[in-house]
C-alpha cells in the first residue's frame, strides 16, 4: 500500500487508541486497560508513524526509567559520559522527560508530525520539576568516537510517587519511542509492584530492555541479580509467551565523588552499561527495525485485548436492543390479538356481491337470470330470516389507531421502566434514563405518528387492491368470465331439466324446481365466498408484515440505535472498534523478521 | 493533670461500644427495603468489627497501646524495630521483601491472650523494659512489593493499630501506595512519621530535602506540626554490634534517640489513655458519617403524590378494561336480554307468567341453537354458552376470553406505567418494582369475573326493582297483568256458561273457544304494554353496565395498587427511624467522649 494511506491510517489509529484510552479512564473498572492503550497509541505515534514517513534510523533513542530515587540520573550520567543530569534527593522531583542530544548529531531532531503526541518541546531550559506536557532537549558534548554518538538519551520521570498519576503518560510516550529501555531499580525497589508492572509492560511491547540494579552491596551482587531474575523477569504474565533475554547488571552504592568522576572511578560501571546496550544494537538500522517490528507485533497480539474495554458497553448495548425487540414483539402481539383477530374486513363483503353480480348473464340473458331469481325468492327470504336470528352480533372491535397508540405507549413505558431498573448498573441505561427525561418519548411518538400515517396509507391501498383482485381477474380474462357465466347458467338449467325429467309427467312435483335452483345457487355462492375469503386471509397475513415493515420495524430500529446516535460515545465506540482492527491489519505489513534479543556473554566484552 | 479519672473512663466506654456494635449487627441482619450498596454494607460491617475490637481492648485495667510500623519494602521497618529492641528480633536482609510474618514486640508480663486476636498469629518477641510496659510494637510486612499477600496481611493488622509509625526512606517517602493507605487511615488512628536512611537524604540537589518535602505534604494533609523522626537505624544496629552506645559518625539531625525517648517516655500513661479515647472518638465520628450515608430518605410526601397520580392512571385503565370486557359480551347480548327477561318475569304469576314463559322460550329459542347448529357462523375465540343458562359460568368464560386476548398484556403494561409515573414523582422505581409486579400476577381473571357478575347484578337490580314513577307504573302494570287475564278468563267462561245454560244458545265452536282467544288477546295486549313500558334491551343497559363495571374494576385496582406506595414509604420510614436511633446513640457516645477529652500531648499525632 502507499505510504500516504499508511500515514493516514497510522494517524487515525493513534487517535482512535487515544480516544479509547480516554473512554477507559472514565470507567473505574477499566483503568487497567488505559496503560496498554496509552502504550499502543504512543507506539503508533512514535514508532510506526515515523517508519511510514520514511524517517531515518538515526538517532536511536535510549530511555532511562525507574522508580523515584532509584538512580536514574546517575545512570543517565554514565551513559552520557559526563555529569549532565542532577541527582536529586527529593522523590518525584522530575516531572517531564529530558532528551540529551549528542553534539555529534549536529542538532538534528525528528520533525515527524505527531512525534511524541501531546508533548510540546520547550524552547528554553526549565527546571525538571515543571509539571506540564512538555519535554526539553539538552545538548551534550559527545565526541565522534563515542559508542553512543548516535544515541539520544532520555531522562524520564518516575512512576511510583503519588504525583506520578499526573505525568506517567509523558513517561509512556517516551518509552514507546525508545529503541532501548534502561530500567533502573535500587536494592530497595527492585521487587516493588508498580515498577515491576511497568517493566513487564515494556517487555510485552517488545522493547529491548537493560536492567540496572543500583545501590547493591558488592557482596550481595550475584544473589540479588539471581533474585531479580527469578522474582521479576521470571514472573512475566503468561501472555508474553517466550521470555526474551533481558540483561541484568548491578551497580553498587556510589559515593558522590565516584558518581561524578565518570572517566576515572566511575568508568568501569559505564563500560559495563555501554556493553549491554551496544550488544542490543549491532547497527542503528537493525535496532530500529526491531523496534518497529515489535511495535507492530504488540499491536497485533494486543489488538483484541485492547478492544476488550469496549465489550461490556457493547453487551449492554445488545441488551438494550434485545429489550427494544421484546417490546416490538409485544406490540405486534397486541396488534394481532386486539385488532387483527377481530377485524372482519367488511370491504370484502362488497367484493362478494360484486363477483356474484358479474356472474349474472348480460344482455338478453338477463331475462333468464331474472326468471331464476324469481324462482329463488322463497329460499332467499327464508335464508335471510334464519341468518338474522342465528348470527350473533360481532363484538365491538377497538379501532386500529387506538390499539396501536396504546401499544406504543406501553412499549415506551416498558423501556423506560427497564432503563430505570438498570440505570444503576451501566452508563448506557443511565443515558437512556436521561434520554427519557429529555424528551425521548416525544421523539419516539413523533416518529410513530409519521410512520403510522404511511402505514395507514399503505394499508388502505393494500385493502383496496386485495378486495379488487378477484373481480379484476375476471374482468381481465373474458374467457374465464364467460366460461363461469355459462357454467352457472348451465348448472341452473341442468337442475331444472333434471327435475322435469325425473318428475315427468308434470304435476305438483314440478315445485321441486324451486329447491333445485336454490341449491345450485347456494353452491355457486359458496364457491365465490371461498375465493373471497382466501383473499381476506391473505390480507390478514400481509397486514402483519406491513405493520412490522412500516411501523414497528422503523421505530424499533430508531429506538435500538438511539443510544449510539447523536454523537454519543457509543456511536464513536462502534466506529473505533470497526476501524482499529482494520488499521492494525493494514500496518502489520511493516513487520519484518527482527534479530532476537540476546545479551552478550560477559566474556566477550569489548573495550571502547 | 490528674491521673485517677482516666481509668474508669476507658472501662466505661467498653459496654457503650458493645451496645453500638450490637445495634449495627442488628441493622445488618434485618431485611430492608431501601437498597444499600455493597460498599455501604461492607463499611458498616467494618465498623461493627472495629467496635468489637475496641470494646474488648478497653475492657481491661491497663489498655495496651499498639504502635505499628508501616511502609514500603526495604525502607527499614525491621531494622528500626531491631534498633529499638537493641537485638535482632525482626529479620532484616537485602532480598525484598524480607518480612512476611509480622513481629510483635511486647513486655514479658503481658499475657499473649491480652493481645488482639489478629496479633496472636504473629511472631512474638518479648522484652523486659518497663518503659515499654503498656506498649506493643508491631513490625508489619511491606505494602508495595509484588507479593500482594503481604499487603493483605498489613491491611488485616492495621485496624488493631492505635498509632501508626509511617516509615519512609529517601526513595519511598513519596510513594503512591503508602500515601494512599495513609490517607485512607489518617482519620482513624494516630500517625507519627519516620524518615529512615536519613544519611541518604542529605545530598544537595535542586529540589527540596525529603524531610522538608514530606512536611510540606503533611501540612497540606492537615498535619500542622507532625511528629517526624529522621533516623538511620542501620548505624544504631552496627553500633550495638560494635558495643558502642552511640554510633560514631551520626549524620547531622539524626533523631533515633528522640524516637526512642518518645516511645518510652513521651507516650506516658496519660497519653496512652488519650490516644485510646481519641481512637474511639475517631471511630465514632466515622460511624456517624457512614450511618448518615445509609439513612434512607423520608418518602411520605412522594408517596402521597404517587398515590394521586396512580389514582388517575387506574381510573383510566379501569374504564378501558371495562370497555374491553363489555365488548366481549357484545355477541351475547341476546343471552343477557334473555336473562333479564326471565328475571323480570318472576314478579308475574298465574296466566301471565305461563304465557310469558312460553313466549320467551320461543323468542330466545335461537340462542340455544346458535352454538349447536353446525353451519351457523362462529366467532373466533368463542365463548362456550352453557346448555342451561348459568350467568356465573357464562361470565367466567367471557372474562377468561377477554383476559387471554387483551387484559393480561394490559396489566403488565399497567405496572410499567405505574412504575414510571412513580419514579417521575420521586419514588425510585426499584423500591416499588417487586410489589407492583407481584400485584399484576394476582388472580385477575377471578376478579374480572366477580366484577362482571356484581355489575350485572346491580344492573339487574336496577331493571327489576326500579324506583320512583317507574316503580308506580310497573306496579300498576304488574297488578293489572296479573289480574286482568284471569278475570277475563273467568268472565268469559261465565259468559259462555250463561249463554248456553241460561239463554239456551246452541254452543258453536266459536262460542266455546271465546274464553281462549279473549284471554289470549288480553295477554298479547299486556305483553305489548310490558315490552313498551318496561323494556329490557341490551342497548339501553350497556352504558349503565359499562360504567358500573368501570367503577367496580377501579375499586379492585385501587385496593391492590394504591396501598403499595404508602406501605413502601412506611417501611422506609421505619428503616429511617432505626438508622436515626443508631445515629442518635452514636452521637450521644461522641458527645460523652468530647466532654472527657484529655489534656495530653497528642495533638500532633492527628491531622485536621
Amino acid at each position: 500500500m502507499e505510504p500516504q494511506t499508511h500515514r493516514a491510517t497510522a494517524r487515525q489509529l493513534a487517535e482512535d487508541l487515544g480516544w479509547l484510552e480516554e473512554h477507559c479512564r472514565k470507567h473505574p473498572e477499566l483503568t487497567e486497560h488505559a496503560a496498554h492503550l496509552r502504550l499502543a497509541g504512543a507506539l503508533t505515534r512514535n514508532v510506526i508513524g515515523p517508519a511510514v514517513d520514511g524517517q531515518p534510523a538515526k538517532p536511536l533513542f535510549v530511555a532511562v526509567v525507574g522508580g523515584a530515587g532509584a538512580g536514574k540520573s546517575t545512570v543517565v550520567n554514565f551513559l552520557a559520559g559526563s555529569v549532565v543530569a542532577d541527582a536529586n534527593p527529593q522523590a518525584g522531583f522530575t516531572r517531564h522527560p529530558t532528551a540529551f542530544l549528542p553534539a555529534t548529531l549536529g542538532g538534528a531532531w525528528p520533525s515527524h508530525l505527531g512525534f511524541l503526541g501531546p508533548l510540546q518541546r520547550l524552547s528554553d531550559e526549565k527546571p525538571a520539576n515543571l509539571d506540564e506536557d512538555v519535554y526539553q532537549v539538552k545538548r551534550i558534548p559527545t565526541s565522534v568516537g563515542d559508542p553512543l554518538a548516535d544515541v539520544v538519551i532520555w531522562d524520564c520521570p518516575d512512576m511510583t510517587t503519588w504525583a506520578s498519576a499526573g505525568y506517567v503518560s509523558r513517561l509512556m510516550e517516551v518509552v514507546a519511542l525508545a529503541d532501548i529501555v534502561v530500567y533502573v531499580a535500587s536494592d530497595e525497589r527492585y521487587n516493588d509492584i508498580v515498577p515491576t508492572q511497568f517493566l513487564h509492560l515494556m517487555i510485552q511491547a517488545g522493547k529491548a530492555v537493560v536492567c540496572c540494579l543500583t545501590k547493591v552491596r558488592e557482596v550481595n551482587e550475584e544473589a540479588m541479580i539471581a533474585d531479580f531474575r527469578a522474582k521479576i523477569i521470571g514472573q512475566l504474565p503468561v501472555s508474553v509467551g517466550e521470555i526474551p533475554a533481558v540483561p541484568v547488571m548491578a551497580i553498587p552504592w556510589l559515593a558522590d565523588d565516584v558518581r561524578k568522576d565518570l572517566a576515572g572511578l566511575g568508568a568501569k560501571y559505564r563500560v559495563g552499561l555501554l556493553n549491554q546496550i551496544l550488544a542490543l544494537c549491532p547497527s542503528p538500522e537493525i535496532a530500529r527495525q526491531r523496534t518497529l517490528t515489535n511495535a507492530v507485533k504488540y499491536l497485533e497480539s494486543a489488538g483484541n485485548g485492547l478492544l476488550d474495554v469496549a465489550r461490556r458497553d457493547l453487551t449492554e448495548f445488545d441488551d438494550w436492543r434485545a429489550t427494544v425487540n421484546v417490546g416490538r414483539s409485544q406490540f405486534e402481539e397486541r396488534y394481532r390479538r386486539e385488532y387483527l383477530s377481530g377485524e372482519a374486513f367488511r370491504r370484502f363483503d362488497r367484493t362478494t356481491e360484486q363477483v356474484q353480480e358479474m356472474l349474472e348473464l348480460p344482455g338478453p340473458g338477463k331475462v333468464v337470470s331474472s326468471g331464476l331469481a324469481l324462482l329463488r325468492l322463497p329460499y332467499k327470504y327464508a335464508r335471510e330470516f334464519l341468518g338474522k336470528t342465528l348470527t350473533r352480533p360481532a363484538s365491538l372491535n377497538l379501532s386500529e389507531q387506538t390499539v396501536c397508540s396504546s401499544a406504543m405507549v406501553s412499549w415506551l413505558d416498558a423501556l423506560q421502566a427497564e432503563a430505570l431498573r438498570r440505570s444503576g448498573t451501566n452508563t448506557l441505561w443511565k443515558q437512556v434514563t436521561h434520554g427519557f427525561d429529555a424528551g425521548l418519548k416525544a421523539q419516539a411518538n413523533d416518529l410513530f405518528a409519521k410512520n403510522y400515517h404511511t402505514f395507514e396509507l399503505k394499508e388502505t391501498d393494500e385493502l383496496d387492491q386485495a378486495a379488487r383482485a378477484v373481480p379484476e381477474r375476471l374482468t381481465n380474462s373474458p374467457i374465464l368470465l364467460s366460461g363461469l357465466r355459462v357454467g352457472t347458467v348451465a348448472l341452473d338449467l341442468a337442475a331444472v331439466v333434471a327435475v322435469i325429467v325425473f318428475t315427468w309427467p308434470p304435476g305438483w312435483a314440478l315445485l321441486l324446481i324451486l329447491p333445485a335452483v336454490s341449491i345450485t345457487r347456494q353452491l355457486v355462492e359458496l364457491l365465490v365466498k371461498f375465493a373471497v375469503d382466501r383473499g381476506r386471509n391473505k390480507l390478514r397475513a400481509k397486514r402483519e408484515s406491513l405493520l412490522s415493515e412500516q411501523l414497528t420495524g422503523p421505530v424499533a430500529t430508531w429506538l435500538g440505535d438511539w443510544p449510539s446516535s447523536g454523537g454519543s460515545s457509543l456511536e464513536k465506540l462502534q466506529l473505533v472498534l470497526r476501524r482499529v482492527p482494520d488499521a492494525i491489519r493494514e500496518l502489520s505489513g511493516l513487520a519484518r523478521p527482527a534479530p532476537a534479543l540476546t545479551s552478550l556473554p560477559p566474556a566477550a566484552v569489548p573495550q571502547p | 493533670m490528674s491521673e485517677p479519672t482516666a481509668e474508669p473512663f476507658l472501662r466505661t466506654l467498653a459496654p457503650l461500644l458493645k451496645g453500638l456494635e450490637r445495634q449495627l449487627r442488628q441493622w445488618l441482619d434485618a431485611r430492608r427495603r431501601y437498597p444499600v450498596t455493597l460498599v455501604q454494607r461492607a463499611e458498616i460491617e467494618g465498623l461493627a468489627d472495629d467496635y468489637h475490637r475496641k470494646s474488648s481492648s478497653l475492657d481491661v485495667d491497663r489498655p495496651l497501646l499498639v504502635i505499628m510500623l508501616m511502609g514500603g519494602t526495604g525502607v527499614g521497618k525491621s531494622s528500626l524495630l531491631n534498633a529499638l529492641a537493641g537485638a535482632p528480633v525482626a529479620q532484616a536482609s537485602f532480598t525484598r521483601p524480607t518480612t512476611r510474618d509480622p513481629v510483635v514486640y511486647f513486655h514479658q508480663s503481658v499475657k499473649s491472650e491480652r493481645l488482639d486476636p489478629a496479633l496472636r498469629l504473629c511472631r512474638f518477641a518479648q522484652h523486659d523494659r518497663e518503659a515499654l510496659l503498656q506498649k506493643v510494637i508491631v513490625d508489619t510486612p511491606d505494602l508495595d512489593s509484588n507479593d500482594l499477600i503481604n499487603r493483605e496481611k498489613l491491611k488485616e493488622l492495621l485496624p488493631v493499630a492505635d498509632v501508626v509509625l509511617y516509615v519512609g526512606s529517601q526513595e519511598k517517602y513519596h510513594d503512591q501506595i503508602g500515601w494512599d493507605l495513609f490517607k485512607e487511615q489518617r482519620k482513624r488512628r494516630a500517625f507519627a512519621f519516620v524518615l529512615n536512611k536519613w544519611d541518604r537524604c542529605l545530598d544537595a540537589g535542586v529540589g527540596l530535602r525529603p524531610d522538608e518535602d514530606l512536611l510540606k505534604d503533611l501540612n497540606a494533609e492537615g498535619f500542622e506540626n507532625p511528629k517526624l523522626f529522621r533516623t538511620t537505624a542501620q548505624l544504631w544496629i552496627d553500633a550495638e554490634k560494635a558495643g558502642q552506645d552511640v554510633p560514631a559518625d551520626l549524620p547531622e539531625g539524626e533523631q533515633f534517640r528522640e524516637l526512642r525517648n518518645w516511645l518510652e517516655a513521651g507516650l506516658s500513661r496519660l497519653e496512652i489513655e488519650a490516644v485510646k479515647s481519641r481512637g474511639v472518638s475517631q471511630l465514632v465520628e466515622q460511624s456517624e458519617r457512614v450511618i448518615e450515608s445509609v439513612k434512607p430518605p423520608d418518602l411520605s410526601v412522594q408517596a402521597a403524590r404517587v398515590r394521586t397520580t396512580w389514582e388517575a392512571v387506574l381510573t383510566t385503565e379501569a374504564e378501558q378494561q371495562a370497555e374491553v370486557l363489555v365488548s366481549t359480551l357484545e355477541p351475547y347480548q341476546q343471552e343477557v336480554e334473555h336473562h333479564f327477561s326471565v328475571q323480570g318475569q318472576q314478579r308475574f304469576w298465574g296466566l301471565m307468567a305461563g304465557y310469558l314463559r312460553v313466549t320467551t322460550k320461543f323468542r330466545y329459542f335461537s340462542t340455544s341453537l346458535k352454538d349447536r347448529l353446525p353451519f351457523t357462523p362462529k366467532l373466533s375465540g368463542a365463548i362456550s354458552t352453557p346448555d342451561d343458562w348459568n350467568l356465573t359460568e357464562f361470565v367466567q368464560s367471557c372474562s377468561r376470553t377477554a383476559a387471554e386476548r387483551v387484559l393480561t398484556q394490559r396489566l403488565s403494561a399497567l405496572s410499567n406505567k405505574l412504575l414510571v409515573e412513580a419514579d417521575q414523582k420521586g419514588m425510585p422505581l426499584n423500591l416499588l418494582n417487586d410489589q407492583t409486579t407481584e400485584a399484576t400476577r394476582l388472580q385477575w381473571e377471578e376478579r374480572y369475573t366477580r366484577g362482571l357478575v356484581d355489575a350485572l347484578g346491580q344492573v339487574e337490580q336496577e331493571v327489576t326493582k326500579p324506583t320512583g314513577w317507574r316503580r308506580l307504573v310497573r306496579g300498576g302494570i304488574t297488578w293489572l297483568a296479573n289480574s286482568v287475564p284471569t278475570v277475563t278468563l273467568l268472565g268469559s267462561i261465565g259468559l259462555v256458561l250463561y249463554q248456553v245454560f241460561v239463554e239456551g244458545v246452541v254452543p258453536s265452536l266459536v262460542l266455546l273457544l271465546l274464553p281462549l282467544y279473549l284471554t289470549l288477546g288480553v295477554l298479547i295486549v299486556f305483553h305489548v304494554i310490558i315490552t313498551v313500558a318496561l323494556p329490557v334491551r341490551w342497548a339501553s343497559i350497556r352504558d349503565d353496565f359499562r360504567s358500573r363495571l368501570g367503577l367496580r374494576l377501579q375499586t379492585e385496582f385501587e385496593q391492590v395498587f394504591l396501598p403499595i406506595p404508602d406501605a413502601v414509604a412506611t417501611a422506609v420510614r421505619e428503616e429511617r427511624k432505626q438508622v436515626e436511633a443508631i445515629a442518635a446513640e452514636t452521637r450521644e457516645v461522641a458527645a460523652w467522649l468530647r466532654e472527657r477529652e484529655q489534656a495530653a500531648h497528642i495533638g500532633e499525632l492527628y491531622g485536621r
